[in-house]
């Protein structure tokens, strides 16, 4: 294919700000000082759920060096991330929900200061009943987190009905039944939030932030400080991870703009780690009742989804997950009955939100889990059943999602291949296994947050002979890498070397909009708006090229830095030449691009959640060592296979999926918040809270198998998010192939395999 | 989070740093890495009035060996240090695993072996192997100084043996008779910067018939308040021969010896069924040491 021979595409590009992160030189918000710059702190709640009878700030607003002290009532706008239904301030008013709630707030001229400061507030507060598990809160009599809520605690509930389960079901040759349960974990991204907000002489709002979403927060600002967008600008420096913990707008940035408001001064606000799991937006802890059928042939018949989502105190991003883990059942598999049931539910803990894969990792778990079982109880590999059931190239699921493209089943043969899994699993010796799981995500949502028609991603281009090539798109970097993947299209396009397009990127103001890094959007979206772009000011700067070159426009071609004839070798001019005659003749040179992503035509369901322009499929092989003496469980290696289309840039996309399995295996081993019984988090520091070390990570072979995606800018798809949905459960297959149990408990913790190992003697010996 | 203020002074000799000490020692804490001092602080849990800084005292640092004395290991000496050194390596290759283990590479340069101690934590790395090794403390008093056998060391949950005007100023770990070894073994959830769920050091003699255990010493860490020796169980397996009925009885004596708590990092049940399994661990690694040397003997 002709398409698929590029110049930079494909290419292992060093990105361009790497050095200067390694050195340390990096600019990230909390680098940033300004003059007259104030430090702002938050008063946290030290209990879970209470009225706030009084608040007295009248000491801290006498000490010395204090400049504004805020209160929740000075900001009652209510925002959030769904407009439609807001339950946010940026400080409590009227009650606290969970232990470290952001309550009350200072201004003052260092650290120390605002730290007194914050001793001296006094709050009073009358206790109420904690939740911190949904069932309690579930009870009659609970005391609702939120009064205006029309159920109790349930945040949000969901039914939908696909098919005949129970017709199903009843004829399915096997039917399994299970409960699984997820743990409450947090996305330990390096660079805790920070912003620092600054109002000019004008009135207007300049906002530096560590966000995913400047958009959102852009949004979210506007409301709440009741000002007009045009009068805010944020702008992201460099920002130090993301994994969907900043995306949408956290309490420190707003409550740094109005402390900015109050005292007339700039105002910094960074989380230290504690506040960073308080702010939490971490994975939804889910308790799954999940039924599951096969056919004698090892078809899967039907899928009976029952869950309860841990959601903490606040709505958030919570009823699009939940609508996301009803569209996660329907692929990468062919299956045409399928029932969701679940309820979100509001706990005193620090709220859950979006997590990479949001969605997906936990019934992705359940369903590899349970499809492993499956396949052994009918005498058959994990492998050939998985394949059996693995979707097409082309496919359309029951509940109206279309998939344009798909290499699922090449990667479950590649990584089957490639690991030896076959060779392996159920002949390694006790203590010792090998586990397969697949997995997809979106590439990008097919529908906004709130209701609208605008393009998702927009980018402008501009060629001049003084600045070179200037790409301005709203789209974030974030650490993922987009401001690379977006300068090497915008290059291979013109056929100019990467490191020549200078990207202006992240910022309200100074770039055209886009809607955020999220949902693995960005090289999709963002990728096709700046594809266009490029492509309207090649329309333009042909023609001139044409002219001076002496042939026709339609066969001319940009690279190497030159225009030249695809016919004749010798017809040719320099590019910056023929850019230098287009502004002669015709004045400056830009161009535009847009993405809107194609709406589904017909009858679809499931509240347009799941919906995308493309998806990206992987697969998984992990091998696993028990201790059966410790229970304790190392992953010893692992393979992965996956279908990201054509990968931009290989190296990053080898980074990608690394850390989506590194991200994954803590989960599956060690990381879990914990909380006492009052609500008060036992572990907000990374010394207790575990992520695995480089000694605990195995040596992880990746390999991206041959795709492209024609309908997509470079044939490319995401490669950030699907990568972590079958981690968890190729690890714990492979601990099912190991030692003959079936764990489903996250974390899997070696007290665990070790009290069910002792049972699995104690049976054994009874029987 | 920001404590109290504090004063700071750094002397510039043993001398001047004694005499300091003598002077306002009852709220001075000494500063030698600041690891676990300036995370006490931050949290408000320790609010000293002054910080005597000796990190670069050259009087408490370095580390010697004399056949007769055996490994002298000063105070001030950083973890690293210990865990990179030639003669800790030959002479206690178990204390720099253990060094290895502790915390970061960033916090084994910052952090002392000294400090580790003193903090008294019953999940410290570095305890069980000096008790394995049956370490001597050089203790600096009011004008002068004592020796304390680190098994007398440890009072209390973060509580130690030093008095008033008292700082801990060497370690002397008496040279390996023949047919000796020490391991260490431990165990975290995670196979680096962890707070161990538990721990032991684990010191093996044999007879001259290469198997009567003449002497031994099982040192547990993160069972109880303190680090200790599980001293009823070596006094049982002393005159052993080894063999599948002494490593059972190492096994069950140490889980019987062993008074864990439930807490964030493992439950008392966990600790009680695995402390036997380091045991049989630590013993299996120390024959394997003890035949190493005999074969290059």
């Amino acid at each position: 294919m002709n398409q698929r021979k590029f110049s930079i595409i494909g290419t292992d590009k060093v990105r361009k700000e790497a050095p200067a992160k390694a050195r340390g030189e990096a600019i990230y918000t909390d680098d940033i000082k300004l003059p007259r710059m104030l430090i702002g702190k938050i008063k946290h709640s030290d209990c879970a759920h209470a009225r706030i009878i009084s608040i007295d700030t009248s000491e801290a607003e006498k000490l010395p060096g204090v400049k504004a002290v805020l209160v929740g009532s000075e900001a009652p706008n209510k925002y959030g991330i769904v407009p439609q239904a807001p339950t946010e301030t940026a400080l409590a008013i009227g009650k606290v929900r969970f232990h470290g709630e952001p309550v009350a707030a200072v201004a003052a001229v260092d650290e120390a200061t605002a730290d007194r400061a914050l001793d001296l507030i006094k709050i009073e507060y009358e206790l109420l009943p904690v939740y911190i598990d949904p069932h309690a809160a579930m009870a009659k009599d609970a005391v609702p987190l939120h009064e205006d809520n029309k159920y109790g605690n349930i945040a949000y509930m969901a039914k939908q009905d696909f098919g005949d389960v129970d017709k199903a079901l009843a004829e399915s040759h096997r039917v399994l039944e299970k409960t699984f349960k997820t743990s409450y974990v947090n996305h330990v991204f390096m660079e805790p939030h920070s912003c620092v907000a600054r109002f000019d002489d004008n009135g207007d709002l300049m906002m530096w932030s560590s966000t995913q979403v400047p958009h959102y927060l852009h949004t979210m600002a506007s409301q709440v400080l009741d000002m007009p967008m045009s009068k805010i600008q944020v702008t992201v420096p460099t920002v130090g991870g993301g994994f969907g913990g900043k995306g949408e707008a956290s309490n420190n940035e707003l409550v740094a703009a109005l402390l900015s408001r109050k005292s007339l001064r700039p105002v910094k606000v960074t989380y230290s780690r504690k506040e960073v799991f308080f702010q939490h937006r971490g994975r939804h802890p889910i308790e799954m009742k999940i039924r599951m059928g096969v056919d004698r042939e090892g078809y899967l018949t039907a899928i009976d989804y029952d869950g309860i989502m841990d959601g903490g105190a606040y709505g958030a991003w919570g009823i699009i997950i939940l609508f996301y883990t009803a569209a996660m059942l329907h692929l990468p598999y062919k299956i045409t009955n399928v029932r969701f049931n679940a309820k979100r539910i509001y706990t005193n803990k620090p709220t859950c939100g979006p997590m990479r894969g949001l969605g997906g990792v936990q019934p992705r778990f359940a369903l590899e889990s349970m499809m492993d079982d499956l396949a052994i109880m009918l005498g058959m590999s994990p492998y050939e059943l998985k394949l059996k059931n693995a979707i097409d190239g082309k496919h359309d699921t029951v509940s109206g999602v279309h998939v344009r493209h798909s290499e699922y089943k090449k990667c479950l043969t590649e990584v089957v291949n490639r690991s030896g899994y076959l060779e392996k699993h159920q002949k390694l010796p006790f203590g010792r296994g090998v586990g397969l799981a697949g997995g997809y995500y979106i590439s990008g949502t097919a529908y906004t947050l709130y209701m609208s028609y605008k393009p998702h991603s927009s980018a402008l281009i501009r060629l001049d002979t003084e600045s070179g090539v200037t790409l301005q798109c709203g789209a974030t970097d974030i650490g993922q890498g987009s401001n690379m993947v977006l300068a090497m299209m915008c290059a291979e396009k013109l056929g100019l070397p990467y490191e020549s397009v200078h990207v202006i990127s992240g910022d309200t103001k100074n770039a055209p909009f886009d809607l955020g890094s999220f949902a693995s959007r960005v090289t999709v979206a963002a990728g096709a708006a700046v594809c266009e772009a490029a492509d309207k000011l090649l329309a333009q700067l042909l023609p001139v090229a044409a002219v001076h070159i002496g042939c026709r426009a339609d066969q001319l071609l940009a690279g190497n830095g030159e225009i030249y004839s695809k016919f004749e070798k010798e017809l040719r001019m320099p590019f910056w030449d023929a850019v230098e005659k287009y502004i002669d003749a015709f004045g400056p040179l830009t161009a535009t691009g847009s993405y809107t992503p194609p709406r589904r035509t017909g009858e679809f369901k499931g509240g347009n959640v799941g919906h995308s322009p493309t998806y990206g499929f992987t697969a998984h092989v992990a091998e696993v060592e028990v201790d059966t003496e410790t229970g304790e469980v190392k992953v010893v290696g692992y393979n992965e296979a996956g279908d990201c289309g054509q990968p931009i840039n290989p190296l990053s996309v080898e980074g990608q999926v690394e850390g989506s399995i590194v991200m994954a295996m803590g989960q599956a081993l060690y990381e879990e918040i914990r909380l006492a019984p009052d609500g008060r988090i036992i572990n907000p520091n990374l010394h207790d809270y575990k992520v695995p070390t480089m000694r605990d990570i195995p040596h992880i072979k990746t390999y991206a198998v041959d795709s492209y995606d024609p309908d997509s800018p470079f044939g490319a798809k995401e490669a950030g998010e699907g990568p972590i949905q079958p981690t968890i459960p190729a690890i714990l297959n492979a601990v099912y192939d190991a030692i003959g149990v079936r764990f489903t408990e996250l974390p899997l913790t070696p007290e665990k395999v070790l009290q069910a190992l002792e049972e699995k003697k104690r049976q054994e010996g009874l029987s | 989070m920001h404590g109290e203020p504090f004063g700071y002074e750094k002397p510039a000799s043993l001398r001047e740093f004694e005499s300091l000490f003598a002077e306002r020692g009852e709220d001075a804490k000494i500063l030698a890495g600041g690891t676990d001092l300036f995370v006490l602080i931050k949290e408000r849990l320790l609010a000293p009035r002054l910080l005597i800084d000796i990190s670069d005292l050259p009087e408490l640092r370095g580390i010697s060996y004399d056949p007769g004395e055996g490994l002298t290991i000063m105070a001030g000496t950083k973890v690293a240090e210990i865990e990179r050194s030639a003669l800790v390596r030959e002479h206690a290759p178990a204390l720099a695993f253990a060094a290895a283990n502790l915390g970061s590479n960033q916090v084994r340069w910052m952090a002392t072996m000294a400090g580790n101690v003193c903090h008294a934590s019953p999940a410290a790395e570095t305890p069980p192997v000096l008790l394995a090794h049956g370490c001597e403390l050089v203790i600096g008093t009011p004008g002068g100084e004592r020796t304390l056998p680190i098994s007398e060391f440890f009072l209390a949950y973060r509580k130690t043996a030093l008095q008033a005007g008292e700082y801990l100023k060497a370690f002397r770990l008496p040279p390996l008779p023949a047919r000796s070894a020490v391991a260490y073994q431990l165990r975290g959830l995670r196979r680096a910067m962890e707070i161990d769920m538990l721990n032991m050091g684990i010191y093996l003699e044999l007879a001259a018939d290469g198997v009567t255990v003449s002497d031994i010493r099982l040192a547990m860490g993160s069972v109880g308040p303190v680090t200790y020796r599980a001293r009823g169980t070596e006094q049982r397996l002393k005159g052993m021969r080894l063999g599948e009925e002494f490593m059972a009885a190492a096994g069950a004596g140490v889980a019987e010896e062993a008074t864990p708590i439930d807490d964030m990092r493992a439950s008392a049940a966990y600790r009680n069924r695995v402390i036997g399994v380091l045991a049989r661990r630590g013993l299996e690694q120390c024959l394997e040491q003890i035949g190493k040397g005999r074969g290059e003997a």
